[in-house]
């Protein structure tokens, strides 16, 4: 490997920028770091570089520990954004630096330099200042530089972002040809997918600190894991839809699916559509694809080689399906169409057309959608106007419904609305909250949040289960969450007795088993905790320790639940259950 | 040359006559009158005033101490730039807003305040003195006051160079493997460079006109602690106003030969880069 990053963190001022990552690049591999402004992406090529110094974790390029080297002997070679050429040098000069620190021979010095103009070529500009330079010129001096003492990596920062369009395309060009030529080792840091797309061999998705998602570009656009991922690369559909043991439900068809619902009963799921799997038709007879829903067409952009509509659901016939929408609740499809489509079907805005999607994509993601439920309706409305309620649904691009069940809590009361819970079910943290959790969970919940009314974002997510069986699920759920929000995953392992007793082995064990795995299967990165005593007593505990926690606590069996778990319900964090197993 | 020229303010043909009608008067014209006051002399007497012992040992300490002064700023007037640009410290706006005391401040108040820190008995001086290191009423004094009130003209020069000196080239330069001192020797310092020789020369113009601070502190023994403004002075409190003239006749051309020649090596340093491109 050739670029090792091992659980790096980077704070500033106490709150992470670049969050538990840990990476693998290969020999030779051109790797893209993609993500948005702000991501921590610039932040930890920085850090590869030698430039900035992280708080927590190794780096190690080709087998050598280089966490506590200093930049200049890394053997990194860095292309800035701004090229950030040493203006009162010439090209040659310029081109020369990293050989003339090194001592290097004025013969040897020259020849390398033809080679490198060569390479990016520029012959023959050797005595111009980077001031008599084009932007795009000055680039390729920049990488020119960058590579002169044979940097084992080479990493871009942005470098394209000042050009424009069509010296970006040949550049770009440039470097992957320089790049193969050299086999090198290359990390570049872009916010621009088309960018990432064109150029990398994997490319790796940053937000809010996390690396979210790697993958080779087309695996990424096809099946990506997190709604973010789906969001950000490409324009995506976000539509709900159920797993049932038929397949995928979404809107009027069934689609077959080959993660079956194992065992598992019906629940609800988010799918990814790309606007060019969405076909349109007069009517529902003229889809060669699966039917979704009746639509109108909002609006019609020609942008040359394709067409964008902007299709309406009739809100009250399929206003669900839609995972979000504008914030009026008025959600729009985005659909793409080739010149092709458009001569078989033109359409018009107002026109009403059948919808349907060819293909459609389920996100692993577990958590759906968030319904906040109460015992009445303003209380419900209230609930759902939760400041970190609304804040999460927003980060996770899916909607809050409301729920009014006027018997909640009440041991025997029966269910008001229809008997199935789908997504995530929000309650408001409280006294009586432990007695509407027990009755949710017993009546088929299998996620509930209990809110307290104030609660703000999490710094820190706690995590612990009781039963096996809640693992992966809880597990699941945090990597989601901690996807939407950045936060310190903890997992806390509760032994009984005190650090004497049998157990501490076992307990170990579970601890790095639970690591292991969320690293393995959920790209999770967190922190161990191991504490000693009963298990309720110490989650209590921790929780009360430090205000901006958050609890996602696994639970399998509902024996006891109200009165084991109702002190965690009524603090001032907010506390995820996950239920898995019988109701 | 038209005095039709686009510009975003009108009125070029008004705005070159104030220009030249300015500098005449309250340039150009006040020297013009030095120049024929001085020529009005015998050359005889001229001669006997400008090369005169006193005169000599007189230009020796203003011109002596003034450039002493000027490089003295240039090293640290650029340490206090830098310190003041490139780190947050609390205090630093303080500190910054300070640099500017010595041009608020009347030079005499200058000169009374290093005179009561640097006599023989003052707060600094007094521990000096058993050391047998004298700082007031000796050349010494005369370089301190100097410093002091041109401080700040390098401060100010340095100061936006070192702002465009973005952290980016630094940064560069260390993952091209170049160690910190390597870095400032081939980048920073190159790039500053030419504001730091501003800096230099605006210093050193200071000190030379300086009057004020310098008297009191001098002791003013003829020969040995009397600058050339005082010299002037005291002509003319004698009412010998063409010596006066005379000698400032000379100040005049030194320091313009001075000033020129740093100008010229400023020109020759742009040149040779561009030079170097062709």
């Amino acid at each position: 490997m050739s670029i090792v990053l091992d659980q790096v963190t980077k704070l500033y001022a106490g709150v992470p920028v670049v969050n538990d990552v840990s990476l693998d690049i290969g020999d030779g591999e051109f790797f893209v770091l993609l993500g948005p402004s702000g991501s921590g992406k610039s932040t930890l090529l920085r850090s590869i570089a030698g430039l900035s110094g992280i708080d927590h974790g190794r780096i190690a390029l080709h087998g050598r520990d280089v966490t506590h080297v200093a930049a200049r002997k890394r053997g990194v070679g860095l292309v800035f954004q701004n090229y950030a050429l040493f203006q009162h040098m010439t090209v040659a000069e310029n081109i020369e630096f990293a050989l003339r620190v090194r001592r290097m021979r004025a013969r040897a010095r020259r020849q390398r330099r033809q080679e490198l103009l060569r390479l990016v070529a520029l012959e023959g500009m050797d005595e111009r200042l980077p001031a008599q330079l084009s932007g795009g010129q000055q680039q390729r001096v920049a990488v020119a530089r960058a590579l002169a003492h044979k940097p084992e990596v080479l990493l871009l920062d942005e470098p394209f972002g000042a050009l424009d369009a069509k010296i970006r395309e040949e550049l770009r060009r440039t470097i992957r040809q320089v790049q193969r030529e050299l086999g090198i080792t290359t990390v570049l840091v872009t916010h621009d997918q088309e960018e990432a797309f064109a150029m990398a061999d994997r490319i790796g998705i940053m937000n809010l600190g996390r690396l979210l998602e790697m993958g080779a570009p087309h695996e990424l656009y096809s099946s990506p894991a997190t709604r973010f991922v789906a969001t950000f690369l490409g324009a995506a559909n976000l539509i709900l839809a159920r797993r049932t043991p038929d397949g995928i439900l979404i809107g009027a068809t069934t689609v077959a699916s080959a993660e079956r619902a194992s065992g598992e009963r019906e629940n609800e799921v988010v799918t990814v559509v790309r606007p060019e799997e969405v076909e349109v038709a007069a009517d529902r007879a003229g889809l060669s694809s699966g039917y979704l829903a009746a639509g109108i067409v909002d609006e019609v952009v020609f942008t040359g080689a394709l067409e964008r509509l902007r299709l309406r659901l009739d809100p009250a016939q399929h206003g669900s399906l839609l995972a979000f929408g504008d914030g009026g609740g008025n959600a729009s499809l985005q659909v793409t169409r080739t010149q092709h489509e458009q001569r078989g079907f033109e359409v018009r805005p107002g026109q009403a057309v059948a919808i349907g999607v060819r293909r459609v994509h389920v996100l692993p993601t577990p958590l759906s959608s968030f319904t906040a439920c109460a015992s009445s309706a303003v209380d419900a409305e209230a609930l759902s106007r939760q400041p970190l309620l609304t804040e999460l649904a927003a980060r996770m691009k899916t909607r809050i419904g409301t729920r009014t069940e006027p018997q909640l809590g009440l041991p025997e009361g029966p269910c008001q609305g229809s008997d199935t819970f789908v997504g995530t079910i929000v309650v408001a943290s409280g006294p009586r909250c432990a007695q509407e959790a027990d009755w949710l969970l017993r009546r088929g919940a299998r996620d509930l949040l209990a809110l307290p009314r104030d609660a703000q974002a999490p710094q820190r997510v706690l995590i612990h289960w009781v039963g096996e069986a809640a693992r992966g699920a809880t597990l699941a759920i945090s990597a989601s969450v901690l996807r939407h929000v950045p936060a310190e995953a903890v997992y806390l392992g509760i032994v009984a007795g005190d650090a004497a007793s049998p157990g501490h082995g076992h307990g170990m064990r579970e601890l790095l088993d639970a690591r292991s795995e969320a690293q393995m299967a959920h790209g999770l990165d967190m922190r161990t905790e191991l504490h000693f005593g009963d298990g309720e007593q110490q989650l209590a505990r921790r929780l009360a320790e430090a205000p901006g926690q958050m609890l996602i606590l696994g639970v399998t069996d509902l024996q006891d639940f109200a009165r084991r778990f109702g002190g965690l319900l009524e603090g001032e964090s907010p506390v995820l259950i996950v239920h898995r197993g019988s109701p | 040359m038209s005095f039709r020229q686009p510009s975003i303010l009108p009125g070029f043909g008004l705005t070159f006559g104030f220009t030249t009608v300015f500098l005449s008067t309250i340039v150009l014209l006040p020297l013009a009158a030095l120049v024929l006051a001085a020529t009005s002399m015998h050359w005889g007497d001229f001669i006997h005033t400008v090369l005169s012992a006193r005169a000599l040992g007189s230009y020796r300490l203003s011109f002596g101490a003034s450039l002493l002064a000027a490089s003295i700023n240039l090293v640290f007037g650029f340490i206090i730039a830098w310190t003041l640009m490139r780190y947050e410290f609390p205090g630093r706006k303080i500190i910054d807003a300070l640099i500017d005391m010595p041009f608020a401040l009347p030079t005499a108040v200058s000169g009374i305040a290093l005179t009561t820190v640097f006599a023989q008995n003052g707060w600094i001086g007094q521990y000096l003195e058993p050391l047998g290191i004298k700082i007031a009423y000796t050349w010494i004094g005369v370089t301190l006051a100097l410093t002091l009130i041109s401080m700040p003209f390098t401060v100010r020069a340095v100061q936006p160079a070192l702002l465009e000196v973005q952290k980016d080239l630094e940064e560069a330069a260390e993952t091209l493997g170049a160690g910190r001192f390597y870095a400032f020797r081939r980048i920073i310092l190159p790039t500053v460079l030419p504001a730091i020789l501003t800096g230099f020369t605006l210093s050193f113009a200071r000190a030379v006109g300086e009057y004020g601070s310098v008297i009191f502190i001098a002791g003013n023994l003829p020969m040995k602690t009397e600058i050339t403004p005082l010299l002037i002075v005291i002509h003319l409190e004698q009412f010998d106003y063409q010596g006066a003239a005379a000698l400032g006749l000379v100040m005049l051309v030194i320091s313009f030969v001075m000033l020129l020649a740093i100008n010229l090596i400023q020109a020759w340093g742009r040149r040779r880069h561009v030079g170097m491109a062709r």
